[in-house]
């Protein structure tokens, strides 16, 4: 109740009258009622009601907030975390050795980011996400909707069907074989039309339309509470280029990275963003980076680098608060992302299974 | 749609008329503002000022669809997913022929047969749909002055003999191909820009350039201070122009 005039959120001209005329705690604007409040400053009856409800709202806010009440306390100890991380889910890849480095999969309540090249198998990655987010419990998978959100425009829906359709062969052999009543009523929902039927997607052409797609986030989450994961597949495109303003860009970006964040946390849903890679121009040689610049290197909470070796694609986990650094190899195949199968047995079949949208990297392998 | 004034975007009349004396007057300059700095300038509460925000940004936002329906999409016009390039082993690789909706990119060193591609698929587009192509006009943007109107009649002549039996056919198609000459980068860009009116009005169905390296590397030396930004920036920026026109009217690039 001592909570000072100038801490309230209300609009800064009223901010500065109230300050004019002395009122220096909230209490003395709630004991001067809206009539003397409005003869006092000179503003409307109506507009001095609506102050006093919203600095009554405010106050009433703190208090619950200082008797340790529930709700928007974010307040919690170590060990309530723990129980809610161990009993959190993962988004799994497909691809057994990336979920290994990763500690399960794709995190929830974390934003990830993907960098790579061109070609290197990022929104391949994204895609399967999409629909690896809808397997349900029973198969261990999270049992939630996808939001996909293109700045690009490299969501081709044919490829997502043909992992979709994949993915629920996959579950339906894994049926099969243990033959249990909650894996046969899980696979009457899961079925090709309602994998693409929740996969929401929007395309964003340039940063106005992302950054209004990313405020209207929440709102959209809220009225569709199963949404797991919010992929934004390529989010240095619309920022690379047409900008003079690198101070308005830094801003602009950490905003962004803020609201994802909130956004994470508040709706338990993993985040995960695509990036492209730059050239660093050395002393004597250069280098390829992620994009965007170093400071929005600290956005991302686990940042996966895709990169050729030749002619094998490999993930290096480059930054994650709880696993190690490591790489791993994998491909891509026609039914999405997957491990790189022993060489040995598979030399002939690998080459003529991976993806025939993508451009084989060695003649001699065909 | 950046571009878009805040007066369309269903604020109030004064709103309007107190953020343009600060200069705002796009949904572009609104939502590149903090809240801190809305909060100023509008003089509303915090609370009023993400109500704002939620307004502005509803009127800029993407439409949503569903991956199902994009798919349903696409299955009731199953052949204007892609434009079939007739080579039987190019089209199985590219699943279906050169995508449409999409930018294709052709890359070769010299004298490997881009140019001649390009022509190629100039006829081919112009065929009608039930010999596979999309029967539309073509706009073919040349920098590099390689485009020769005899060996266009010549592919046609030689590769649908039955089609084109006539001189008549030959001018038809001839006719709906639209050659450009642009040889420095602005014009290729302001061509970009022009392109939407004419695709309506003409009703194209293929845009070609060839080639854009060559002009990018006339112009910008790489080695001059600047010249690379400038040179990406002159790239995204016909990068996007053409996905836009792309998607927007589900044409081959």
């Amino acid at each position: 109740m001592q909570r000072a005039v100038g801490s309230l959120p209300l609009g800064p001209a009223l901010r500065a009258r109230l300050a004019a005329a002395g009122f220096q705690t909230a209490q003395e604007l709630l004991d001067t009622g809206p009539c003397g409040l409005s003869r006092e400053i000179g503003i409307s009856k109506e507009e001095a009601l609506e102050t006093l409800q919203v600095v009554r709202q405010e106050c009433s806010g703190d208090a619950a907030r200082t008797a340790g009440g529930a709700g928007t306390t974010r307040k919690c100890t170590a060990l309530e975390l723990l129980e809610e991380e161990q009993a959190q889910g993962f988004i799994i890849t497909f691809c057994s050795a990336l979920d290994n480095i990763l500690g399960g999969g794709v995190q929830l309540t974390k934003i990830t980011e993907v960098c790579g090249a061109p070609g290197v198998g990022k929104t391949q990655l994204c895609m399967q996400l999409a629909v690896d987010v809808q397997i349900p419990e029973c198969f261990g998978g999270v049992c939630g909707e996808a939001v996909f959100i293109d700045t690009e425009g490299s969501f081709m829906v044919d490829r997502v069907a043909d992992i979709a359709a994949a993915c629920v062969q996959h579950c339906q052999l894994i049926a099969e074989a243990h033959q249990e009543e909650d894996h046969q009523k899980a696979l009457e929902t899961f079925s090709l039309e309602s994998i693409l039927s929740h996969i929401y997607y929007f395309r964003c052409r340039d940063y106005i339309e992302l950054l209004a797609q990313v405020y209207l986030l929440p709102d959209f989450l809220s009225e569709h509470s199963k949404v797991r994961l919010v992929v934004i597949d390529g989010i240095a495109f619309p920022f690379r280029h047409d900008f003079e303003d690198l101070s308005l860009r830094t801003r602009l970006l950490n905003g962004l990275a803020q609201q994802l964040i909130i956004i994470a946390n508040d709706h338990k849903s993993a985040v995960v963003l695509t990036n492209q890679m730059t050239t660093r121009i050395g002393q004597s040689q250069s280098t390829l980076v992620p994009a965007l610049g170093e400071s929005w290197g600290h956005a991302a909470t686990v940042r996966l680098i895709f990169h050729w070796d030749k002619s094998q694609r490999l993930a290096t986990l480059y930054k994650s608060p709880s696993q190690k650094e490591s790489t791993i190899p994998y491909t891509i195949t026609p039914h999405g992302f997957r491990d790189v199968q022993p060489p040995a047995v598979t030399q002939n079949t690998e080459s003529t299974e991976m993806n025939p949208r993508k451009r084989p990297r060695r003649e001699e392998e065909k | 749609m950046a571009a878009k004034k805040l007066r369309r975007a269903k604020l109030s009349q004064e709103l309007c008329e107190r953020l343009s004396r600060y200069q705002i007057t796009t949904c572009q300059d609104f939502l590149c503002l903090s809240l801190l700095e809305l909060m100023k300038v509008t003089g509303q509460s915090y609370r009023n000022v993400q109500k704002l925000l939620r307004q502005v940004s509803l009127a800029c936002a993407p439409k949503m669809q569903t991956a199902y329906e994009m798919k349903v999409r696409r299955s009731v016009n199953p052949s204007s997913a892609f434009l079939s390039t007739t080579l039987h082993s190019l089209d199985k690789v590219l699943h279906g022929g050169v995508p449409c909706g999409s930018l294709t990119e052709i890359t070769s060193p010299p004298g490997c047969g881009k140019t001649q591609f390009c022509i190629m698929m100039s006829v081919l587009a112009t065929l009608p749909v039930s010999m596979g192509g999309l029967d539309g006009a073509v706009v073919y943007i040349d920098t590099e002055s390689a485009f020769s109107a005899e060996r266009l009649v010549e592919i046609a002549g030689n590769r649908f003999p039955t089609y084109f039996d006539s001189d008549e056919k030959l001018f038809c198609m001839t006719r709906s191909i639209h050659l450009y000459r642009e040889l420095t980068c602005d014009n290729v860009l302001k061509r970009i820009k022009s392109l939407e009116e004419e695709i309506i009005s003409k009703k194209v169905k293929l845009i070609i350039i060839d080639s854009v390296a060559s002009v990018v590397r006339k112009e910008f030396d790489t080695k001059l201070q600047g010249n690379l930004a400038e040179r990406s920036n002159f790239l995204a920026r016909g990068a996007s122009l053409l996905k836009y026109l792309a998607e927007e009217f589900s044409i081959p690039v």
